[in-house]
Protein backbone atom coordinates (compact mmCIF):
# COMPACT_ATOMS: atom_id res chain seq x y z
CA UNK A 1 0.00 0.00 0.00
CA UNK A 2 2.73 2.18 0.61
CA UNK A 3 4.54 1.72 -2.23
CA UNK A 4 1.64 2.31 -4.13
CA UNK A 5 1.24 5.52 -2.49
CA UNK A 6 4.65 6.20 -3.21
CA UNK A 7 3.86 5.95 -7.31
CA UNK A 8 0.86 7.71 -7.02
CA UNK A 9 2.50 10.28 -5.03
CA UNK A 10 5.64 10.22 -7.77
CA UNK A 11 3.20 10.26 -10.89
CA UNK A 12 1.12 13.47 -9.05
CA UNK A 13 4.53 15.17 -8.49
CA UNK A 14 5.45 14.64 -11.94
CA UNK A 15 2.46 16.09 -13.90
CA UNK A 16 2.08 18.97 -11.36
CA UNK A 17 6.12 19.72 -12.20
CA UNK A 18 5.18 19.89 -16.08
CA UNK A 19 2.32 21.74 -15.31
CA UNK A 20 4.34 24.49 -13.22
CA UNK A 21 7.42 24.70 -16.07
CA UNK A 22 4.61 25.48 -18.61
CA UNK A 23 3.52 28.05 -16.25
CA UNK A 24 7.13 29.63 -16.02
CA UNK A 25 7.69 29.34 -19.83
CA UNK A 26 7.11 33.20 -20.37
CA UNK A 27 10.24 33.91 -18.49
CA UNK A 28 12.54 31.33 -21.15
CA UNK A 29 14.01 34.12 -22.64
CA UNK A 30 15.61 36.03 -19.49
CA UNK A 31 17.16 32.30 -19.42
CA UNK A 32 18.22 31.90 -22.66
CA UNK A 33 21.17 31.34 -21.27
CA UNK A 34 20.70 28.70 -19.29
CA UNK A 35 18.52 26.88 -22.11
CA UNK A 36 21.51 27.29 -24.05
CA UNK A 37 23.27 25.19 -21.61
CA UNK A 38 20.85 22.50 -21.21
CA UNK A 39 20.50 21.93 -25.23
CA UNK A 40 24.40 21.53 -25.29
CA UNK A 41 24.36 19.02 -22.58
CA UNK A 42 21.27 17.40 -23.64
CA UNK A 43 21.85 17.30 -27.64
CA UNK A 44 25.84 18.25 -28.50
CA UNK A 45 27.72 16.58 -25.97
CA UNK A 46 24.98 12.97 -26.47
CA UNK A 47 25.62 13.03 -29.96
CA UNK A 48 28.66 11.21 -30.30
CA UNK A 49 27.21 8.26 -28.02
CA UNK A 50 23.71 8.13 -29.65
CA UNK A 51 25.86 8.27 -33.29
CA UNK A 52 28.10 4.97 -32.17
CA UNK A 53 24.80 3.25 -30.51
CA UNK A 54 22.68 4.14 -33.22
CA UNK A 55 25.40 2.79 -36.14
CA UNK A 56 25.40 -0.45 -34.16
CA UNK A 57 21.87 -1.20 -33.32
CA UNK A 58 21.39 -0.64 -37.06
CA UNK A 59 24.11 -2.71 -38.04
CA UNK A 60 22.68 -5.33 -36.04
CA UNK A 61 19.38 -5.07 -37.18
CA UNK A 62 20.30 -5.88 -40.57
CA UNK A 63 22.43 -8.80 -39.68
CA UNK A 64 19.80 -10.40 -37.55
CA UNK A 65 17.23 -9.34 -40.54
CA UNK A 66 19.66 -10.57 -43.10
CA UNK A 67 20.54 -14.25 -41.11
CA UNK A 68 16.67 -14.89 -40.73
CA UNK A 69 15.74 -13.85 -43.81
CA UNK A 70 18.35 -15.54 -46.13
CA UNK A 71 16.27 -18.67 -45.38
CA UNK A 72 13.42 -18.10 -47.32
CA UNK A 73 14.32 -14.98 -50.04
CA UNK A 74 13.50 -11.99 -48.46
CA UNK A 75 16.80 -10.15 -47.92
CA UNK A 76 15.85 -7.07 -50.54
CA UNK A 77 13.37 -6.27 -47.54
CA UNK A 78 16.47 -5.78 -44.86
CA UNK A 79 15.88 -2.05 -45.80
CA UNK A 80 12.55 -1.77 -44.68
CA UNK A 81 12.63 -3.50 -41.55
CA UNK A 82 15.91 -1.42 -40.98
CA UNK A 83 14.42 1.51 -41.61
CA UNK A 84 10.98 0.82 -39.86
CA UNK A 85 12.18 -0.56 -36.98
CA UNK A 86 15.00 2.57 -36.39
CA UNK A 87 12.47 5.45 -37.48
CA UNK A 88 9.72 3.81 -35.25
CA UNK A 89 11.12 2.18 -32.21
CA UNK A 90 14.61 1.87 -31.77
CA UNK A 91 15.14 4.99 -32.51
CA UNK A 92 13.38 6.83 -29.94
CA UNK A 93 13.72 4.43 -27.10
CA UNK A 94 17.37 4.17 -27.70
CA UNK A 95 18.15 8.04 -27.32
CA UNK A 96 15.94 8.13 -24.23
CA UNK A 97 17.85 5.56 -22.92
CA UNK A 98 20.48 7.18 -23.18
CA UNK A 99 19.28 10.46 -22.17
CA UNK A 100 18.50 8.63 -19.00
CA UNK A 101 21.85 7.53 -18.58
CA UNK A 102 23.80 10.06 -19.80
CA UNK A 103 21.90 13.18 -19.01
CA UNK A 104 19.02 12.12 -16.52
CA UNK A 105 21.11 11.10 -13.94
CA UNK A 106 23.56 13.78 -14.01
CA UNK A 107 20.51 16.30 -13.53
CA UNK A 108 18.95 13.95 -10.45
CA UNK A 109 22.43 13.98 -9.36
CA UNK A 110 22.59 17.86 -9.49
CA UNK A 111 19.29 18.63 -8.11
CA UNK A 112 19.36 16.03 -5.05
CA UNK A 113 23.01 17.64 -4.17
CA UNK A 114 21.55 20.87 -4.44
CA UNK A 115 18.29 19.79 -2.48
CA UNK A 116 20.60 18.11 0.39
CA UNK A 117 22.90 20.87 0.46
CA UNK A 118 20.23 23.32 0.80
CA UNK A 119 21.18 25.69 -2.12
CA UNK A 120 16.75 24.45 -3.49
CA UNK A 121 15.86 26.05 -0.38
CA UNK A 122 18.18 28.81 -0.49
CA UNK A 123 16.25 29.53 -3.77
CA UNK A 124 13.21 29.45 -2.33
CA UNK A 125 14.37 31.97 0.52
CA UNK A 126 15.26 34.84 -2.22
CA UNK A 127 11.98 34.27 -3.55
CA UNK A 128 13.28 32.24 -7.08
CA UNK A 129 11.21 29.23 -7.48
CA UNK A 130 13.56 26.10 -8.17
CA UNK A 131 11.24 24.70 -10.82
CA UNK A 132 11.55 28.58 -12.86
CA UNK A 133 15.64 28.43 -12.28
CA UNK A 134 16.42 24.72 -12.39
CA UNK A 135 13.48 22.16 -14.43
CA UNK A 136 11.54 24.74 -17.07
CA UNK A 137 15.32 25.46 -19.16
CA UNK A 138 15.74 21.84 -18.97
CA UNK A 139 12.50 20.57 -20.19
CA UNK A 140 12.53 23.07 -22.99
CA UNK A 141 16.28 21.65 -23.80
CA UNK A 142 14.81 18.53 -23.87
CA UNK A 143 11.57 19.60 -25.56
CA UNK A 144 14.14 20.82 -28.39
CA UNK A 145 16.87 18.71 -28.70
CA UNK A 146 15.64 15.35 -28.30
CA UNK A 147 14.01 15.01 -31.88
CA UNK A 148 17.16 16.15 -33.28
CA UNK A 149 18.92 13.50 -31.43
CA UNK A 150 16.34 11.28 -33.00
CA UNK A 151 16.83 11.99 -36.34
CA UNK A 152 20.43 11.55 -36.19
CA UNK A 153 20.08 8.51 -34.61
CA UNK A 154 17.39 7.30 -37.59
CA UNK A 155 20.13 8.25 -40.24
CA UNK A 156 23.43 6.87 -38.69
CA UNK A 157 21.35 3.34 -38.03
CA UNK A 158 20.02 3.31 -41.31
CA UNK A 159 23.51 4.15 -42.54
CA UNK A 160 24.92 1.17 -40.44
CA UNK A 161 22.57 -1.08 -41.29
CA UNK A 162 23.14 -0.05 -44.89
CA UNK A 163 27.10 -0.73 -44.82
CA UNK A 164 26.42 -4.29 -42.87
CA UNK A 165 23.96 -5.28 -46.15
CA UNK A 166 26.48 -4.58 -48.58
CA UNK A 167 30.12 -6.08 -46.79
CA UNK A 168 28.21 -9.00 -45.17
CA UNK A 169 29.04 -11.77 -48.06
CA UNK A 170 25.65 -13.88 -46.62
CA UNK A 171 23.63 -10.88 -47.52
CA UNK A 172 25.28 -8.55 -50.36
CA UNK A 173 22.65 -6.16 -50.69
CA UNK A 174 24.32 -3.03 -52.02
CA UNK A 175 23.04 0.58 -50.85
CA UNK A 176 21.03 1.70 -53.74
CA UNK A 177 18.64 -1.57 -53.14
CA UNK A 178 18.74 -1.18 -49.18
CA UNK A 179 18.02 2.89 -49.72
CA UNK A 180 15.21 1.87 -51.72
CA UNK A 181 13.72 -1.27 -50.09
CA UNK A 182 13.67 1.50 -46.85
CA UNK A 183 11.90 3.87 -48.95
CA UNK A 184 9.50 1.72 -50.61
CA UNK A 185 7.97 0.63 -47.57
CA UNK A 186 8.10 4.08 -45.54
CA UNK A 187 6.56 7.31 -45.18
CA UNK A 188 6.94 10.49 -43.23
CA UNK A 189 4.62 9.26 -40.77
CA UNK A 190 7.29 6.82 -39.68
CA UNK A 191 9.65 8.95 -38.65
CA UNK A 192 6.97 11.54 -37.21
CA UNK A 193 5.69 9.01 -35.61
CA UNK A 194 9.82 8.33 -33.74
CA UNK A 195 10.03 12.08 -33.55
CA UNK A 196 6.79 12.24 -31.40
CA UNK A 197 7.84 9.54 -29.24
CA UNK A 198 11.03 10.26 -28.23
CA UNK A 199 9.69 13.32 -27.13
CA UNK A 200 7.50 12.51 -24.99
CA UNK A 201 10.00 10.16 -23.44
CA UNK A 202 12.46 13.20 -23.26
CA UNK A 203 9.52 14.91 -21.40
CA UNK A 204 8.92 12.04 -19.30
CA UNK A 205 12.74 11.45 -18.45
CA UNK A 206 13.39 14.69 -17.79
CA UNK A 207 10.58 15.50 -15.47
CA UNK A 208 10.71 12.64 -13.99
CA UNK A 209 14.35 13.05 -12.87
CA UNK A 210 13.85 16.36 -11.52
CA UNK A 211 11.11 15.53 -9.47
CA UNK A 212 13.22 13.07 -8.07
CA UNK A 213 16.00 15.07 -7.66
CA UNK A 214 14.27 17.88 -6.36
CA UNK A 215 12.15 15.35 -4.10
CA UNK A 216 15.64 14.14 -2.54
CA UNK A 217 15.68 14.04 1.55
CA UNK A 218 18.43 12.94 4.10
CA UNK A 219 22.23 13.37 3.73
CA UNK A 220 24.49 12.70 0.52
CA UNK A 221 24.27 8.99 0.83
CA UNK A 222 20.14 10.19 -0.70
CA UNK A 223 21.43 11.47 -3.67
CA UNK A 224 23.00 8.23 -4.84
CA UNK A 225 19.48 6.71 -4.18
CA UNK A 226 17.91 9.38 -5.84
CA UNK A 227 19.95 8.78 -8.96
CA UNK A 228 19.22 4.93 -8.96
CA UNK A 229 15.81 5.42 -8.15
CA UNK A 230 15.56 8.31 -11.07
CA UNK A 231 17.31 6.11 -13.68
CA UNK A 232 15.24 2.92 -12.86
CA UNK A 233 11.73 5.14 -12.82
CA UNK A 234 13.12 6.43 -16.36
CA UNK A 235 13.74 3.30 -18.11
CA UNK A 236 10.37 2.12 -16.63
CA UNK A 237 8.60 5.18 -17.51
CA UNK A 238 9.89 4.76 -21.60
CA UNK A 239 8.76 1.42 -22.13
CA UNK A 240 5.09 1.75 -20.58
CA UNK A 241 4.84 5.09 -22.66
CA UNK A 242 6.31 3.30 -25.68
CA UNK A 243 3.14 1.14 -25.64
CA UNK A 244 0.48 3.69 -24.62
CA UNK A 245 1.99 5.89 -27.25
CA UNK A 246 2.82 3.33 -30.06
CA UNK A 247 -0.55 2.27 -29.86
CA UNK A 248 -2.26 5.75 -29.87
CA UNK A 249 -0.04 6.86 -33.29
CA UNK A 250 -1.14 3.36 -34.53
CA UNK B 1 34.12 26.94 -23.20
CA UNK B 2 32.72 30.73 -23.35
CA UNK B 3 28.89 31.12 -23.76
CA UNK B 4 28.88 32.18 -27.30
CA UNK B 5 31.15 29.24 -28.87
CA UNK B 6 28.53 26.83 -27.02
CA UNK B 7 25.50 28.80 -28.16
CA UNK B 8 27.20 28.40 -31.69
CA UNK B 9 27.39 25.12 -31.07
CA UNK B 10 23.76 24.24 -30.16
CA UNK B 11 22.64 26.19 -32.89
CA UNK B 12 24.78 24.25 -35.78
CA UNK B 13 23.17 21.38 -34.15
CA UNK B 14 19.86 22.02 -34.00
CA UNK B 15 19.99 23.65 -37.79
CA UNK B 16 21.47 20.26 -38.24
CA UNK B 17 18.54 18.18 -36.91
CA UNK B 18 16.09 20.39 -38.67
CA UNK B 19 18.02 19.47 -42.12
CA UNK B 20 18.04 16.11 -41.74
CA UNK B 21 14.42 16.04 -41.04
CA UNK B 22 13.98 17.95 -43.79
CA UNK B 23 15.92 15.65 -45.91
CA UNK B 24 14.39 12.79 -44.55
CA UNK B 25 10.54 14.22 -45.02
CA UNK B 26 11.63 14.79 -49.17
CA UNK B 27 13.33 11.59 -49.74
CA UNK B 28 10.21 9.76 -48.07
CA UNK B 29 7.63 11.54 -49.62
CA UNK B 30 8.44 10.29 -53.32
CA UNK B 31 10.41 13.57 -54.24
CA UNK B 32 14.01 14.86 -54.31
CA UNK B 33 15.62 16.83 -52.53
CA UNK B 34 16.76 18.91 -55.08
CA UNK B 35 13.73 18.61 -57.39
CA UNK B 36 14.72 17.55 -61.41
CA UNK B 37 12.91 19.51 -64.25
CA UNK B 38 10.27 16.30 -65.18
CA UNK B 39 7.15 17.03 -66.61
CA UNK B 40 3.55 15.28 -65.19
CA UNK B 41 1.22 12.87 -66.93
CA UNK B 42 -1.83 11.79 -65.27
CA UNK B 43 -3.45 8.33 -65.42
CA UNK B 44 -6.81 6.91 -64.83
CA UNK B 45 -7.58 3.58 -63.00
CA UNK B 46 -10.84 2.37 -61.93
CA UNK B 47 -8.58 1.07 -59.03
CA UNK B 48 -4.74 2.17 -58.01
CA UNK B 49 -4.71 -1.11 -56.09
CA UNK B 50 -2.10 -1.09 -53.51
CA UNK B 51 -0.25 1.95 -55.37
CA UNK B 52 0.88 4.65 -53.46
CA UNK B 53 2.92 7.95 -53.44
CA UNK B 54 6.76 7.66 -54.16
CA UNK B 55 6.23 4.11 -56.00
CA UNK B 56 8.50 3.87 -58.75
CA UNK B 57 7.15 4.25 -62.73
CA UNK B 58 8.97 2.28 -65.19
CA UNK B 59 9.54 1.76 -68.96
CA UNK B 60 10.84 -1.31 -70.18
CA UNK B 61 11.64 -2.23 -66.66
CA UNK B 62 13.84 0.68 -66.38
CA UNK B 63 13.06 3.55 -63.82
CA UNK B 64 11.85 6.63 -65.26
CA UNK B 65 10.07 8.56 -62.61
CA UNK B 66 7.77 8.34 -59.45
CA UNK B 67 4.23 8.66 -58.46
CA UNK B 68 3.80 12.18 -57.16
CA UNK B 69 0.34 11.76 -56.13
CA UNK B 70 -2.78 9.72 -55.73
CA UNK B 71 -6.39 10.90 -56.00
CA UNK B 72 -9.67 10.22 -56.12
CA UNK B 73 -11.11 11.77 -59.58
CA UNK B 74 -15.15 11.27 -59.85
CA UNK B 75 -15.27 7.67 -60.52
CA UNK B 76 -12.06 6.38 -60.89
CA UNK B 77 -8.71 7.14 -58.97
CA UNK B 78 -6.07 9.09 -60.71
CA UNK B 79 -2.01 8.58 -60.27
CA UNK B 80 -0.10 11.80 -61.33
CA UNK B 81 3.35 10.67 -62.59
CA UNK B 82 6.29 12.57 -62.61
CA UNK B 83 8.56 11.67 -65.39
CA UNK B 84 11.96 12.27 -65.81
CA UNK B 85 12.25 15.63 -68.43
CA UNK B 86 14.88 12.81 -70.26
CA UNK B 87 12.30 10.74 -70.92
CA UNK B 88 9.65 11.14 -73.96
CA UNK B 89 6.86 9.19 -73.51
CA UNK B 90 4.51 8.32 -77.09
CA UNK B 91 0.96 9.27 -77.11
CA UNK B 92 0.22 5.21 -77.94
CA UNK B 93 2.06 3.60 -75.09
CA UNK B 94 0.15 1.93 -72.54
CA UNK B 95 0.30 2.48 -68.46
CA UNK B 96 0.04 -0.74 -65.97
CA UNK B 97 -0.05 -1.35 -62.50
CA UNK B 98 1.87 -4.03 -61.80
CA UNK B 99 2.65 -6.26 -58.94
CA UNK B 100 6.47 -6.62 -57.40
CA UNK B 101 6.21 -8.66 -54.91
CA UNK B 102 3.57 -10.91 -53.40
CA UNK B 103 3.31 -8.33 -50.57
CA UNK B 104 2.12 -5.57 -52.03
CA UNK B 105 4.45 -3.51 -53.55
CA UNK B 106 3.38 -2.05 -56.88
CA UNK B 107 4.87 0.13 -59.82
CA UNK B 108 3.31 1.94 -62.96
CA UNK B 109 4.33 0.25 -66.12
CA UNK B 110 4.59 2.21 -69.38
CA UNK B 111 5.43 0.52 -72.54
CA UNK B 112 7.21 2.03 -75.14
CA UNK B 113 5.06 2.76 -77.63
CA UNK B 114 5.64 3.69 -81.61
CA UNK B 115 7.79 5.57 -82.89
CA UNK B 116 5.70 7.21 -85.47
CA UNK B 117 3.22 8.41 -82.41
CA UNK B 118 3.81 11.85 -81.27
CA UNK B 119 4.90 13.05 -77.57
CA UNK B 120 2.89 13.16 -75.07
CA UNK B 121 3.10 17.34 -73.36
CA UNK B 122 3.34 17.64 -69.70
CA UNK B 123 0.13 17.24 -68.15
CA UNK B 124 -1.34 14.81 -70.63
CA UNK B 125 -3.12 11.79 -69.98
CA UNK B 126 -1.89 8.57 -70.54
CA UNK B 127 -3.54 5.55 -71.81
CA UNK B 128 -4.11 2.96 -68.93
CA UNK B 129 -4.47 -0.88 -69.28
CA UNK B 130 -6.14 -2.63 -66.42
CA UNK B 131 -4.65 -6.06 -65.14
CA UNK B 132 -5.71 -8.41 -62.95
CA UNK B 133 -4.63 -8.26 -59.38
CA UNK B 134 -3.80 -11.24 -57.13
CA UNK B 135 -7.20 -11.44 -55.14
CA UNK B 136 -9.04 -11.55 -58.65
CA UNK B 137 -6.54 -14.69 -59.83
CA UNK B 138 -7.15 -16.12 -56.49
CA UNK B 139 -10.81 -15.89 -56.19
CA UNK B 140 -10.39 -17.65 -59.93
CA UNK B 141 -8.32 -20.39 -58.41
CA UNK B 142 -11.24 -20.49 -55.44
CA UNK B 143 -13.61 -21.43 -57.91
CA UNK B 144 -11.74 -23.77 -59.65
CA UNK B 145 -10.84 -25.21 -57.13
CA UNK B 146 -14.72 -25.60 -56.32
CA UNK B 147 -15.44 -27.08 -59.33
CA UNK B 148 -12.52 -29.59 -59.02
CA UNK B 149 -13.65 -30.46 -56.34
CA UNK B 150 -17.88 -30.77 -57.20
CA UNK B 151 -15.78 -33.24 -60.26
CA UNK B 152 -13.99 -35.41 -57.88
CA UNK B 153 -17.20 -36.17 -55.84
CA UNK B 154 -19.22 -37.02 -58.57
CA UNK B 155 -16.69 -39.24 -59.80
CA UNK B 156 -16.53 -40.48 -56.10
CA UNK B 157 -20.20 -40.96 -56.45
CA UNK B 158 -20.44 -42.56 -59.39
CA UNK B 159 -17.47 -44.74 -58.45
CA UNK B 160 -19.07 -45.85 -54.83
CA UNK B 161 -22.68 -45.17 -55.32
CA UNK B 162 -25.23 -44.20 -53.48
CA UNK B 163 -25.73 -44.26 -49.67
CA UNK B 164 -26.70 -47.94 -50.09
CA UNK B 165 -23.37 -48.49 -52.28
CA UNK B 166 -25.21 -50.70 -54.21
CA UNK B 167 -25.03 -48.12 -57.83
CA UNK B 168 -22.02 -47.37 -58.04
CA UNK B 169 -19.07 -48.87 -60.48
CA UNK B 170 -17.18 -50.71 -58.27
CA UNK B 171 -20.23 -52.27 -56.45
CA UNK B 172 -21.60 -53.75 -60.10
CA UNK B 173 -17.91 -54.96 -61.17
CA UNK B 174 -17.75 -56.19 -57.55
CA UNK B 175 -21.09 -57.68 -58.01
CA UNK B 176 -20.14 -59.02 -61.39
CA UNK B 177 -17.27 -61.18 -60.09
CA UNK B 178 -19.13 -62.45 -57.34
CA UNK B 179 -21.61 -63.95 -59.70
CA UNK B 180 -19.57 -65.40 -61.95
CA UNK B 181 -16.73 -66.17 -60.11
CA UNK B 182 -17.43 -70.07 -61.11
CA UNK B 183 -16.82 -69.79 -64.94
CA UNK B 184 -14.12 -66.78 -64.17
CA UNK B 185 -12.72 -69.91 -62.36
CA UNK B 186 -13.54 -72.31 -65.19
CA UNK B 187 -12.44 -69.78 -67.60
CA UNK B 188 -8.79 -69.05 -66.02
CA UNK B 189 -8.18 -72.63 -65.56
CA UNK B 190 -8.86 -72.99 -69.64
CA UNK B 191 -6.17 -70.02 -69.79
CA UNK B 192 -3.87 -72.27 -67.84
CA UNK B 193 -4.18 -75.35 -69.58
CA UNK B 194 -4.03 -73.51 -73.10
CA UNK B 195 -1.17 -71.81 -72.06
CA UNK B 196 0.90 -74.75 -70.46
CA UNK B 197 0.28 -76.99 -73.58
CA UNK B 198 1.20 -73.54 -75.73
CA UNK B 199 4.56 -73.65 -73.53
CA UNK B 200 5.11 -77.53 -73.90
CA UNK B 201 5.02 -77.39 -77.49
CA UNK B 202 1.81 -79.06 -78.26
CA UNK B 203 -0.89 -78.13 -80.91
CA UNK B 204 -0.49 -76.25 -83.77
CA UNK B 205 0.17 -72.80 -81.76
CA UNK B 206 2.70 -74.80 -79.33
CA UNK B 207 4.63 -75.96 -81.61
CA UNK B 208 4.79 -72.73 -84.01
CA UNK B 209 5.72 -71.24 -80.79
CA UNK B 210 8.40 -73.79 -79.95
CA UNK B 211 9.60 -75.67 -83.08
CA UNK B 212 12.17 -73.62 -84.81
CA UNK B 213 11.52 -75.60 -88.21
CA UNK B 214 8.06 -74.71 -88.70
CA UNK B 215 9.04 -71.04 -87.55
CA UNK B 216 11.96 -70.76 -90.50
CA UNK B 217 8.73 -72.10 -92.97
CA UNK B 218 6.47 -69.64 -91.46
CA UNK B 219 9.40 -67.19 -92.07
CA UNK B 220 9.91 -68.40 -95.65
CA UNK B 221 6.57 -68.50 -96.69
CA UNK B 222 5.97 -65.30 -95.50
CA UNK B 223 8.93 -64.26 -97.84
CA UNK B 224 7.46 -65.74 -100.58
CA UNK B 225 3.96 -63.93 -99.81
CA UNK B 226 5.92 -60.87 -100.06
CA UNK B 227 7.66 -61.33 -103.26
CA UNK B 228 4.46 -62.19 -104.84
CA UNK B 229 2.76 -58.97 -103.26
CA UNK B 230 5.54 -57.32 -104.85
CA UNK B 231 5.15 -58.54 -108.00
CA UNK B 232 1.60 -58.13 -107.99
CA UNK B 233 2.27 -54.59 -106.57
CA UNK B 234 4.72 -54.13 -109.78
CA UNK B 235 1.69 -55.94 -111.92
CA UNK B 236 -1.08 -53.29 -110.58
CA UNK B 237 1.49 -50.65 -111.26
CA UNK B 238 1.94 -51.68 -115.00
CA UNK B 239 -1.68 -52.49 -115.43
CA UNK B 240 -2.24 -48.40 -113.71
CA UNK B 241 0.23 -47.03 -116.64
CA UNK B 242 -1.09 -48.87 -119.07
CA UNK B 243 -4.87 -47.62 -117.77
CA UNK B 244 -3.71 -44.38 -117.51
CA UNK B 245 -2.07 -44.72 -121.11
CA UNK B 246 -5.21 -45.43 -122.17
CA UNK B 247 -7.05 -42.69 -120.43
CA UNK B 248 -4.66 -40.17 -122.20
CA UNK B 249 -6.03 -41.39 -125.08
CA UNK B 250 -2.50 -43.09 -125.58
CA UNK B 251 -1.66 -45.80 -128.19
CA UNK B 252 -3.96 -47.64 -130.16
CA UNK B 253 -6.94 -48.95 -127.64
CA UNK B 254 -6.39 -45.24 -126.18
CA UNK B 255 -7.45 -43.85 -129.25
CA UNK B 256 -10.16 -46.53 -130.26
CA UNK B 257 -11.70 -45.61 -126.70
CA UNK B 258 -11.22 -42.09 -126.40
CA UNK B 259 -11.22 -40.75 -130.04
CA UNK B 260 -14.33 -39.75 -131.05
CA UNK B 261 -13.31 -39.98 -134.90
CA UNK B 262 -11.33 -43.22 -134.51
CA UNK B 263 -14.63 -44.33 -133.05
CA UNK B 264 -16.74 -43.36 -135.94
CA UNK B 265 -14.20 -44.40 -138.22
CA UNK B 266 -14.29 -47.80 -136.65
CA UNK B 267 -18.19 -47.86 -136.72
CA UNK B 268 -18.14 -46.59 -140.44
CA UNK B 269 -15.71 -49.75 -141.15
CA UNK B 270 -17.52 -52.47 -139.18
CA UNK B 271 -20.74 -50.96 -140.75
CA UNK B 272 -18.82 -51.62 -144.43
CA UNK B 273 -17.52 -54.94 -143.83
CA UNK B 274 -21.19 -56.11 -142.94
CA UNK B 275 -22.67 -54.80 -146.23
CA UNK B 276 -19.43 -56.65 -148.08
CA UNK B 277 -20.44 -60.15 -146.11
CA UNK B 278 -23.89 -59.65 -146.94
CA UNK B 279 -22.98 -58.98 -150.78
CA UNK B 280 -20.84 -62.04 -150.57
CA UNK B 281 -23.66 -64.15 -148.85
CA UNK B 282 -25.88 -62.94 -151.60
CA UNK B 283 -23.65 -64.02 -154.41
CA UNK B 284 -23.15 -60.67 -155.47
CA UNK B 285 -19.93 -58.86 -156.78
CA UNK B 286 -16.26 -61.24 -157.63
CA UNK B 287 -15.86 -62.39 -154.21
CA UNK B 288 -19.39 -63.70 -154.03
CA UNK B 289 -19.47 -65.03 -157.19
CA UNK B 290 -16.30 -66.77 -156.40
CA UNK B 291 -17.58 -68.39 -153.52
CA UNK B 292 -21.27 -69.33 -154.93
CA UNK B 293 -21.10 -70.40 -158.26
CA UNK B 294 -19.79 -73.41 -159.14
CA UNK B 295 -19.29 -73.03 -162.98
CA UNK B 296 -16.48 -70.18 -162.24
CA UNK B 297 -14.39 -73.18 -159.90
CA UNK B 298 -15.18 -75.57 -162.96
CA UNK B 299 -13.46 -72.94 -165.33
CA UNK B 300 -10.70 -72.28 -162.76
CA UNK B 301 -9.82 -75.80 -162.59
CA UNK B 302 -10.17 -76.38 -166.45
CA UNK B 303 -7.58 -73.14 -166.45
CA UNK B 304 -5.25 -74.82 -163.93
CA UNK B 305 -5.03 -77.93 -165.69
CA UNK B 306 -4.21 -76.21 -168.76
CA UNK B 307 -1.92 -74.19 -167.09
CA UNK B 308 -0.28 -77.66 -165.73
CA UNK B 309 -0.09 -78.82 -169.34
CA UNK B 310 1.59 -75.54 -170.87
CA UNK B 311 3.99 -75.63 -168.34
CA UNK B 312 5.04 -79.55 -169.17
CA UNK B 313 5.17 -78.06 -172.46
CA UNK B 314 7.40 -75.42 -171.61
CA UNK B 315 9.68 -77.90 -170.10
CA UNK B 316 10.04 -79.19 -173.93
CA UNK B 317 10.10 -76.19 -175.95
CA UNK B 318 12.86 -74.33 -174.06
CA UNK B 319 12.34 -70.77 -172.88
CA UNK B 320 11.66 -68.94 -175.87
CA UNK B 321 8.56 -70.59 -177.01
CA UNK B 322 7.23 -70.36 -173.59
CA UNK B 323 5.14 -67.13 -173.80
CA UNK B 324 3.61 -68.64 -176.84
CA UNK B 325 2.72 -71.77 -175.08
CA UNK B 326 1.40 -69.71 -172.44
CA UNK B 327 -0.98 -67.26 -174.71
CA UNK B 328 -2.23 -71.02 -176.64
CA UNK B 329 -3.20 -72.90 -173.18
CA UNK B 330 -4.94 -69.38 -172.01
CA UNK B 331 -6.41 -68.81 -175.31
Amino acid sequence: MRQLNNILEGFGSTVLLLFRSIGYLPTLPRQFGRFIEQCYLIGYTTLPIVAILSFFIGSVLALQAGYSMQNFGAKQFIGSLVGLSMARELGPVMVAILLTGRVGSAITAELASMKVYQEVDALQTMNIPPVRMLVMPRLVAAVVMVPVLAIIANLVGWFGGAIISKYTHFIAIDPPAYFSALRRFMEFKDILNGLIKAEVFGVGVILVCCNIGLNTRGGPREIGASVTRAVVTSLILILVLDYFVTKALM
Amino acid sequence: MNNFQQTARVGLFFILGLALTWVTFETLRGGKVFKDQGYNLIAGFTTLKELKDGDEVRMAGVKIGEVERTRLAGRRAEAVLRIDHRVRIKSDAAATIVMAGLIGTNYISIDLGTDAAPDLPDGAEIKTQATADLNSVMSQIGDLGKKLETAIGDLSGALSGGKDGKTGIIAKVDLLITENRENIGKATANLQEITAKVNKGEGTLGRLINDPKLHDELVTTLDEIKKGAGEAKNFIANAQKIVDQVKAGQGAIGALVFDQKAGEDVKASIANLRAVSDKIARGEGTLGKLLSDESLFRDAQSIMKKADRALDGLDDTGPITAVGVVYQGLF
